[in-house]
């Protein structure tokens, strides 16, 4: 739990605010390059930390990330024409370059005010299929995250994007929540897994019901199942030059053996689940709304789409102002029945978007009672909180990784003897040299 | 107290050593049940949970029921083990 004083320096992310002030130290991850297909294409707005900009590339395939509000008379910039390497306000003419220069200002001509001043700019990567931007004071940008999946070829990296009507932490925090993965998704592991499990007095058949999800599981790095009926695990966290990653370890269904998931938080948007190809990225786009990114490396290609099958364009679709979702309706027939557990159709990122914004808007953490399984989130909790003391105190915030190569960050699912080192699962996260990623490990 | 603990306790922090307290007795296979707490965290949980209060329930942090301790730092919450005399 945390004071009211807490939940709010943790949760508003405003360009005035603590939190805000921390969050615009790392990278962030701003939008879909796919929005951007080519040299002066439409431009995007672009809300983001309760802030907005406007995206653009110009005429030589460059980005630019600019505040949206022109800044004579302050109308949109994502209304503007993109041309002869610059965005034009519709209003009076004025046009902007990419780095904020003012190129004209047609109602004032003559004038040296284009040549003394400029249009708010932010510095902009490319990088895995999304345009990062660093909002934080110049000459303070971090280390770029290059994550490992970055580095594969454009058609095997697979973006999918949602957007949920709640506080970025609620749905962050899921992101490092292992306990409730053998319980929520109990519909989506009878897909991949079919077979009897249970919560608490609640027998369930474990027979496929949530059939729209196509991709077959070993594609998407979901090969190991779920060996294990403990819904209780024991969690162990350690500290990383990111961040942290920790283990949820759980009582394997083989005598002797124990069951592990481990997760590395890369702070503050960034989560490397347990067994999968890529990452789960929670970025803010004001107090009450966040972006949910998933990226995943998808081998041999056939990326496009991977991520989208099996969730009902009525709920979500993932073309651009399309990408709210919207809570389906449950089917309370198949919950009754035994069929279905949740009753939600579409999978993890459904069942676990309903129960983040059925939390409400911005979650008032001094009613909640956390139990031990939920460390991975109160450790999240405290280095945020710890960075926003630094930052205050004119320090930098934790887990910027300087020195450290990102691509050395992996999640593993592996089923290992019981007292075995599961850190051993991911020697990279510690800063050892790199080796594949763990997906499915049986020793 | 130091000059933090004047100001209103930071439970991120009490809370995140408080369970891996509560590991660490697990690890020894020691059974917890109860939470000591500095007076002013105690304080803090009550004044989060006026329902909680009113309702006559006991005050509890990650399962557990707290205790308001005097001798208790502010951030080095204390376990009470089943065989510990409390």
């Amino acid at each position: 739990m945390l004071t009211q004083e807490e939940n709010e320096r943790l949760c508003q992310v405003g360009p005035d605010t603590p939190m805000g002030r921390v969050l615009r130290r790392y990278w962030t991850p701003a939008f879909q390059l796919g929005d951007l297909p080519g040299s002066d294409c439409p431009p995007i707005q672009v809300p983001l930390l309760g802030e907005s900009f406007v995206a653009f590339r110009d005429t030589s395939g460059r980005l630019g990330f600019l505040d949206e509000l022109c800044m004579h008379r302050g109308a949109s910039l994502a209304l503007g024409r993109v041309e002869d390497c610059g965005i034009r306000c519709l209003y009076h003419g004025w046009k902007y370059a990419v780095d904020g220069t003012i190129l004209e200002t047609p109602n004032f001509p003559g004038s040296t005010f284009k040549d003394r001043v400029k249009q708010g700019s932010y510095p902009v990567r490319e990088s895995g299929g999304l345009g990062w931007v660093y909002l934080g004071p110049a000459g303070t940008e971090p280390p770029f995250p290059s994550f490992r999946w970055m580095a594969a070829p454009p058609a095997e990296i697979a973006i999918s994007e949602m957007i949920l009507d709640c506080n970025w932490m609620q749905v962050q925090e899921g992101s490092i929540d292992s306990s409730h993965v053998g319980i929520l998704h109990l519909d989506t592991l009878a897909v991949t897994h079919p077979g009897p499990r249970a919560v608490g007095s609640f027998e369930f058949a474990g027979e496929p019901w949530d059939t729209g999800l196509a991709p077959p599981p070993s594609r998407l790095g979901f090969g190991l199942g779920w060996p294990s009926q403990d819904n209780g695990p024991k969690i162990e966290v350690e500290y990383t030059p990111f961040g942290f990653h920790y283990a949820a370890l759980r009582d394997a269904s083989e005598p002797g053996k124990q069951y592990v998931r481990v997760t590395a938080f890369v702070t503050p948007y960034t989560a490397f689940i347990a067994g999968t190809t890529g990452s789960v990225i929670v970025v803010p786009r004001d107090d009450t709304s966040c972006s949910l990114y998933l990226a995943a490396h998808v081998p041999g290609g056939a990326a496009s789409g991977a991520l989208n099958r099996g969730i009902d364009p009525s709920v979500w679709g993932p073309e651009r102002g399309n990408r709210r979702l919207r809570i389906p309706t449950q089917d309370r027939e198949a919950m009754a029945s035994g069929r279905s557990f949740a009753g939600f159709r579409g999978g993890n990122r459904i069942q676990d978007a309903a129960v983040q914004m059925s939390e409400g808007r911005i979650y008032d953490r001094r009613k909640e009672h956390l139990v031990p399984a939920d460390l991975a989130i109160i450790r999240m909790r405290r280095l945020l909180t710890d960075s926003l003391k630094l930052v205050e105190e004119g320090e930098k915030p934790l887990g910027l990784g300087e020195g450290y190569d990102f691509s050395n960050i992996s999640g593993a699912s592996a089923v290992i003897d019981a007292g075995a080192r599961w850190q051993d699962l991911v020697p990279g996260n510690l800063g050892e040299p790199a080796r594949p990623a763990v997906v499915d490990e049986v020793t | 107290m130091n000059e933090r603990d004047r100001s209103s306790p930071r439970l991120a922090i009490v809370v995140d050593e408080a369970c891996t307290r509560i590991f660490d007795a697990w690890e020894q296979r020691a059974r917890v049940t109860a939470l000591r707490v500095n007076p002013a965290v105690y304080e803090a949980v009550a004044a989060a949970r006026p329902g909680e209060v009113r309702r006559g329930y006991p005050l509890m942090l990650l399962g557990l029921e707290l205790v308001a301790d005097q001798d208790v730092e502010t951030y080095q919450p204390a376990v009470v083990k089943e065989d510990d005399a409390c």
